[in-house]
């Protein structure tokens, strides 16, 4: 008897050995899918890949769109009640969505509890996911920073010092920048300045001098909005002197001719980082993968030196938890993983992305990190002494359109089919009809 | 001709026994007929018909109520404002601008489009040409290709400092680089060359079977008569497919109309471009909904509507001359 057991215990190890192989899900918790939509790289490939090692029973579904389409869809998923797991938003959208706080999860609620990993995150980051009744709609992923990624080749030979530090030191200014640039541009060689006099390819100091305008915009306290715990919040994009001076610094730096008015994401603009037609691009933290990208050859040329006028950042996301999401405890189980400050730091060394979780930056790990693509910059600590200077900011609902319309008219000016004082009009008028008026 | 053929068809009925039986089985017949007239109708075009209320009747509707609102898609109240969204599109330069940057890129579009089409048909049409399968089949490849994977591509060849149009301008000595992405003109001709470059090959297979049609004899007796094969094409091709270049004019137009994916990707935004210069009626309608107004928006798919309906009004009188004219002739 004793030994029948036995042998039926053994036939159902065996049995079960290689059906534990094949499905440990078996034994573990049901088998679930996630549902995610992101654009671009806000959840890296190889996060999904680890989370499968440690929760096989867990499959990811990602879907990535581009960045007005993916928050588009999610509205119309939002209104047929048929939603992601987990969504993520920028922060470009982020003002919008805090107006609608009831289409979401509240995480500060059991089981999710948010209050207890506040504390690891930036505050101004983690404001960014506070919905306007004070609910937590969506925790921080990465933070953008930004810093100054330039050529110290380019610099040599054009009569500028090199080094990190020196360079740091040419601009404590956005005005001492755009000196900067126009020593850059005196010392452009005949056939360089030629090129450009004759309508061909524009050699210059910065890639295209509006991108100025974000950063300066996100070093100051206000943008084109006030919370007055209203829903929507109050209009005050034309009142708000910030605005304006950040769009005249913009504008001088665009008439000063130190940018080559090629355009982010272009194709110019990939050919111009192999090329060397520019020497510097305003570069948040998860720029300096792109760059990777589209330049390998370049690799060891570039260098990170800190920002004009204090620290910066442009772009970051959050994820959140739909309220109609279906698996929002393995959802929340994914995001509290992969947005701990344990996977930031491994993201942070792979791809780039620098962490918000504000407990690593005194982390030797992340201060002493080096990086050989950009002549062993200490990226760790340059871009989180950036993103520790900023003050939260009050991101408004219609701010998407409202620094598109202000893009629109910087480029118009940066290619002179309009004055500084014409183009500010122009788009003050639109912004009224588009948005309404500012109070 | 009913009768004659049905008596061929059951003879074994006519020779039954009883005539009243064939009598019953005729009406039985009559009936089955009558019926499937009647109710079964109904029955095979439900499928369609619920469809089209679903998927198009009533999105009409519903766009047309909210055309009436000022309606931010999460809000759950929307505030009724009359015929405020249609006194705003009205006045609103930037409709207006989509309207002209819409027809200015139809007109680039469509005309150097059709003498292209019907010349490449004349060529496919020679009956010497070797390969024809071949020829035929390739110009449909830009039709099947993605209109974004199209829209990337011509959005690298006409970039400003090393797209492939601009070196070769510069290769043949005109050095300036024309930057496609913000000036208006270039910027549109860049866009029509988009949508020649896909419908191209699509339109000259319509005018290749319009051609095929031609009676050969037109052209036999054109050469007894001494006609150049330029006359030919002249006085026995062009008149022969006259139908067909209105039915071609008509369906370009709807789809220029529509024009959305080749502009959205060249400006790289919804906007469409610095001074709004990609800005076409879809794109506009897209924008609106994307800042939140779908009230506003749905109120430029009325005016779009009508647009339609007026140049389908002037497609219709147009078509009714030229088959008149036909006829006549």
């Amino acid at each position: 008897m004793k030994k029948l057991s036995a042998r039926i215990a053994g036939i159902a190890i065996a049995f079960a050995l290689p059906l534990s192989l094949v499905a440990p899900a078996s034994a573990a918790p049901a088998a679930v899918t996630l549902t995610v939509w992101t654009y671009g790289n806000v959840i890296e490939p190889q996060a999904i890949t680890d989370y499968k090692k440690l929760h096989p029973e867990i499959t990811i579904q990602l879907k990535k769109s581009g960045l007005d389409a993916h928050h588009q869809s999610l509205i119309t998923s939002f209104l047929a009640n048929k939603t992601p797991d987990i969504a993520a938003i920028e922060v470009s959208y982020s003002g919008y969505f805090r107006s609608y706080p009831q289409y979401f999860t509240d995480l500060r609620q059991a089981p999710y509890n948010s209050a207890s990993i506040e504390k690891n995150y930036l505050d101004w980051r983690w404001d960014q996911g506070v919905g306007y009744e004070g609910t937590v709609f969506g925790i921080p992923t990465d933070v953008g920073g930004m810093q100054v990624a330039y050529r110290p080749d380019l610099f040599k030979a054009h009569g500028l010092p090199s080094t990190r530090d020196a360079v740091g030191k040419l601009w404590p200014t956005w005005n001492a920048f755009i000196a900067t640039g126009q020593k850059y541009q005196k010392n452009l060689t005949k056939a360089e300045k030629t090129s450009c006099t004759k309508k061909k390819v524009c050699y210059g100091f910065i890639d295209n001098a509006g991108t100025i305008y974000n950063a300066v915009l996100n070093q100051g306290t206000k943008k084109y909005y006030e919370n007055d715990n209203t829903k929507d919040g109050k209009l005050v994009y034309g009142s708000n002197s910030q605005v304006k001076a950040a769009f005249q610094t913009t504008a001088t730096a665009l008439g000063s001719g130190i940018g080559t008015n090629i355009n982010s994401f272009t194709n110019d603009w990939n050919v111009g980082m192999n090329k060397g037609i520019f020497a510097t691009i305003l570069a948040p933290a998860w720029m300096m993968d792109y760059i990777k990208q589209q330049a390998p050859k370049t690799k060891g040329k570039w260098d990170i030196a800190s920002l004009p006028g204090g620290g910066g950042n442009l772009g970051g996301s959050q994820l959140s938890i739909p309220k109609s999401a279906v698996h929002k405890k393995e959802a929340w189980d994914f995001m509290s993983w992969y947005l701990s400050p344990e996977e930031q730091l491994s993201i942070f060394k792979q791809y780039g992305l620098f962490p918000s979780t504000s407990v690593l930056y005194n982390d030797p790990a992340l201060k002493d990190f080096k990086d050989p693509f950009f002549n062993n910059a200490p990226v760790g600590q340059i871009y989180g002494s950036s993103v520790q200077t900023l003050k939260p900011i009050y991101e408004g609902k219609k701010q998407r359109a409202i620094d598109n319309i202000i893009g629109q008219a910087l480029s118009r000016v940066g290619l002179k089919k309009q004055s500084a004082a014409s183009a500010w009009t122009q788009a003050m008028n639109e912004i009224k009809s588009a948005v309404g008026p500012s109070k | 001709m009913t009768n004659s053929a049905a008596k061929p068809l059951s003879p074994w009925k006519a020779s039954g026994p009883k005539k009243a039986k064939k009598r019953k089985a005729n009406s039985d017949d009559g009936s089955v007929v009558q019926s499937l007239n009647g109710g079964w109708g109904y029955l095979f075009t439900a499928p369609f018909v619920i469809m089209f209320l679903i998927f198009g009747l009533a999105p009409v509707i519903y766009s047309v109520y909210i055309a009436f609102f000022q309606w931010d898609p999460l809000d759950f109240t929307h505030v009724y404002i009359g015929l405020d969204n249609f006194v705003r599109v009205v006045q609103d330069e930037q409709f207006w601008l989509a309207v002209r940057n819409t027809f200015s890129i139809w007109a680039l579009s469509t005309f150097p489009q059709m003498v292209m089409a019907i010349a490449l048909a004349n060529v496919l049409r020679n009956p010497m040409l070797k390969f024809k399968t071949f020829w035929r089949t390739m110009l449909l490849v830009p039709n099947i290709t993605s209109v974004l994977a199209v829209a990337i591509v011509f959005g690298q060849l006409f970039s400003r400092d090393f797209g492939l149009v601009n070196l070769a301008r510069e290769y043949l000595g005109m050095s300036n680089h024309i930057n496609f992405v913000s000036e208006t003109i270039p910027g549109h001709i860049a866009i029509a060359t988009m949508i020649t470059w896909r419908w191209l090959g699509y339109n000259a297979l319509i005018f290749l079977a319009a051609m095929l049609a031609v009676p050969n004899e037109l052209y036999e007796a054109a050469s007894i008569d001494g006609a150049s094969s330029w006359r030919q094409f002249l006085y026995v091709t062009l008149p022969g497919i006259r139908n067909t270049i209105t039915f071609v004019l008509v369906v370009g137009t709807i789809g220029g109309l529509q024009v959305f994916a080749e502009p959205l990707t060249l400006a790289g935004g919804e906007s469409g471009g610095d001074s709004r210069q990609f800005s076409t009626l879809t794109l506009f309608l897209f924008e609106q909904a994307h800042m939140g107004n779908w009230g506003y928006a749905a109120t430029i798919g009325i005016m779009i509507t009508f647009i339609v309906l007026i140049i389908s009004g002037i497609n219709f009188v147009f078509t009714r001359r030229l088959g008149s004219g036909e006829n006549v002739q």
